[in-house]
């Protein structure tokens, strides 16, 4: 009985650490540099917008959602268009990309 | 009634004009009476000239204009005359080329350029780039005309002109935020709410930057020299007894607002001319080592608002003897570029050899070719820039006394001139004890 219970706790307890690696793991931030092919926004007042890139790394497409205000109106007056190079850092949440970081790699 | 009284206030005159004739330029802003005289005006201003006379920098010549049009330094390498936009030739790998130069940001249509002067210069402005709430930065490209000119490209169109009104934040951001090589490079402070107690509180930059006849006050920094010769302070605001306790108070007259309440700086921390790095369009960028803004320490220095300007260094010149001198805090720099091994000077560089094909040296034999140098000799070396911090300015996280008066105080007094035995009485807690003690007994 004793025994049949601490196979138990174990089993639950290695359960909840592999549950919590999981959520480390995913709340860990990725990193790309990749090249814009599409933006996807919805009107000039929208408070979120869809930019997939290109990694000049992999060729993968990588859709991300961003909800910023400066990188949104970045996108509303066109200062960051498609082709334009950008470096982006971003989280897994709900099985989404979420950017947190999104900037075009050249200056002046 | 109110509220349409404040909109309607807000609305720019001349609606119906521009719906009637469309937009031309500063011809239509200047038309029915309306802004007369402004363009020549905007003409003899730093954001035109990108140079002004410099009186408080060493080492300069006298009665010439100095500014990014033609300095050089290791922040940006070029300048203006040697790095002016143009078409960068073709990368060896994907045989594409790009346009970029350091006078990307001027305000004109690039036929007309820095510093130039006459009726078409006046006609070239692009008054909407600052004034337009919905400027489309698709037409402001670089392009090649049919006779090959490189042609920066503007947004005349009639949505654009009937946005235009004062400049918000994000007319000055489209280029600040962007200087010196990227998002946040040179300044390195991002003007949002989470970052700037100022934009906290709803402030545009034009605010404290309120111009006069579009002529910027700037503040003192001791590497940003060119100026519209009005100054912006803290003090045009905050009156010079900001505080309601008395101590802070006495601090004022030695030590500048910015020393407490801009406790942060960030952005590139160091970079290398002399060794390009290739990305991941297969073009090179100088070497760059950044931070994001917040994320770096200050300097602390005296300083009297004049600059020591040699080849090695450009930074504060004060002292703790002289009463005009403040400390203030500075964002440090380190660049590394060619120097002349025949004059000790900085030599300059043109970006496009490099940005291309990773040459760093061939951009400085560009770049001595455009200024007639014909003998020189390039070693690399390093030159350290001390930047002025004047945004990320907090009042939660202000420094306080015991950030200062501390044996692991932000403050080095040795290197402030303090004698060892006043640095040991400046360090020890009995400064502030008691006046702590009290306030933490108020806060629980």
């Amino acid at each position: 009985m004793r025994k049949a219970l601490k196979i138990k706790v174990a089993a639950a307890m290695t359960v909840l650490i592999l549950l919590l690696a999981a959520g480390v793991a995913m709340a860990e931030d990725l990193k790309m540099v990749g090249d814009v092919v599409k933006i996807e926004i919805a009107n000039p007042n929208a408070k979120t917008a869809k930019a997939t890139l290109k990694d000049t790394k992999t060729g993968a497409l990588v859709t991300v959602i961003v909800n910023d205000d400066l990188t949104l109106d970045k996108f509303k007056d066109h200062r960051i268009v498609v082709g334009d190079e950008i470096r982006c850092k971003y989280e897994v949440r709900d099985g989404k990309n979420i950017s947190k970081y999104f900037r075009k790699t050249a200056g002046c | 009634m109110l509220l349409a009284g404040v909109a309607a206030a807000k609305e720019h005159p001349g609606k119906e004009y521009i719906e009637r004739n469309g937009y031309q330029g500063p011809s239509t802003c200047e038309a029915q009476g309306c802004h007369p005289g402004t363009a020549k005006e905007f003409l003899d201003t730093v954001h035109w000239k990108h140079a002004s006379p410099v009186p408080n920098v060493e080492g300069l010549e006298p009665g010439k204009e100095y500014g990014m049009k033609n300095r050089i330094y290791t922040m940006c390498n070029g300048n203006d005359i040697v790095n002016h936009l143009k078409e960068i030739p073709a990368s060896p790998v994907t045989g594409k080329t790009k346009f970029a130069g350091c006078n990307t940001c001027h305000p004109g249509n690039h036929i007309s350029d820095v510093g130039s002067v006459g009726k078409d210069a006046e006609n070239a402005i692009d008054c909407l780039v600052c004034h337009a709430s919905k400027y489309d930065f698709r037409r402001r490209r670089a392009y090649k005309d049919e006779t090959g000119r490189v042609v920066m490209g503007q947004d005349r169109s009639k949505e654009a002109a009937l946005s235009v009104g004062r400049p918000d934040v994000r007319n000055c951001m489209v280029c600040h935020e962007s200087a010196g090589g990227g998002v946040l490079i040179k300044r390195g402070f991002a003007y949002a709410r989470e970052t700037d107690v100022h934009a906290k509180n709803g402030m545009v930059c034009v605010d404290c930057h309120a111009a006069k006849n579009h002529r910027i006050p700037t503040g003192f920094d001791p590497n940003n020299w060119a100026s519209d010769g009005i100054r912006v302070s803290c003090e045009d605001c905050h009156k010079e007894t900001p505080h309601k306790d008395g101590d802070l108070n006495r601090h004022v007259a030695r030590i500048a607002c910015q020393t407490c309440h801009i406790p942060r700086t960030g952005g590139a921390i160091a970079k290398d001319f002399t060794r390009w790095t290739q990305g991941a369009d297969k073009f090179y960028e100088p070497t760059t080592l950044s931070k994001e803004a917040n994320e770096t320490t200050p300097v602390y220095a005296w300083y009297n608002k004049t600059v020591r300007n040699e080849p090695h260094f450009i930074g504060p010149k004060g002292s703790r003897e002289e009463m005009g001198s403040r400390i203030y805090p500075f964002k440090i720099f380190e660049g590394k570029a060619f120097f002349d091994k025949k004059t000790g000077n900085l030599l300059s560089m043109d970006f496009a050899p490099p940005m291309s094909t990773g040459d760093a040296l061939a951009g400085v034999a560009s770049a001595a070719k455009t200024l007639g140098i014909k003998e020189y000799e390039p070693v690399p070396g390093w030159q350290t820039i001390y930047f002025g911090s004047t945004h990320l300015v907090t009042k939660e996280k202000a420094l306080t006394c015991f950030h200062c008066h501390s044996r692991n105080g932000v403050l080095n007094f040795r290197a402030l001139e303090y004698a060892e035995k006043e640095e040991e009485k400046l360090t020890n807690a009995s400064i502030y004890f008691d006046k702590m003690a009290e306030q933490q007994k108020e806060e629980w």
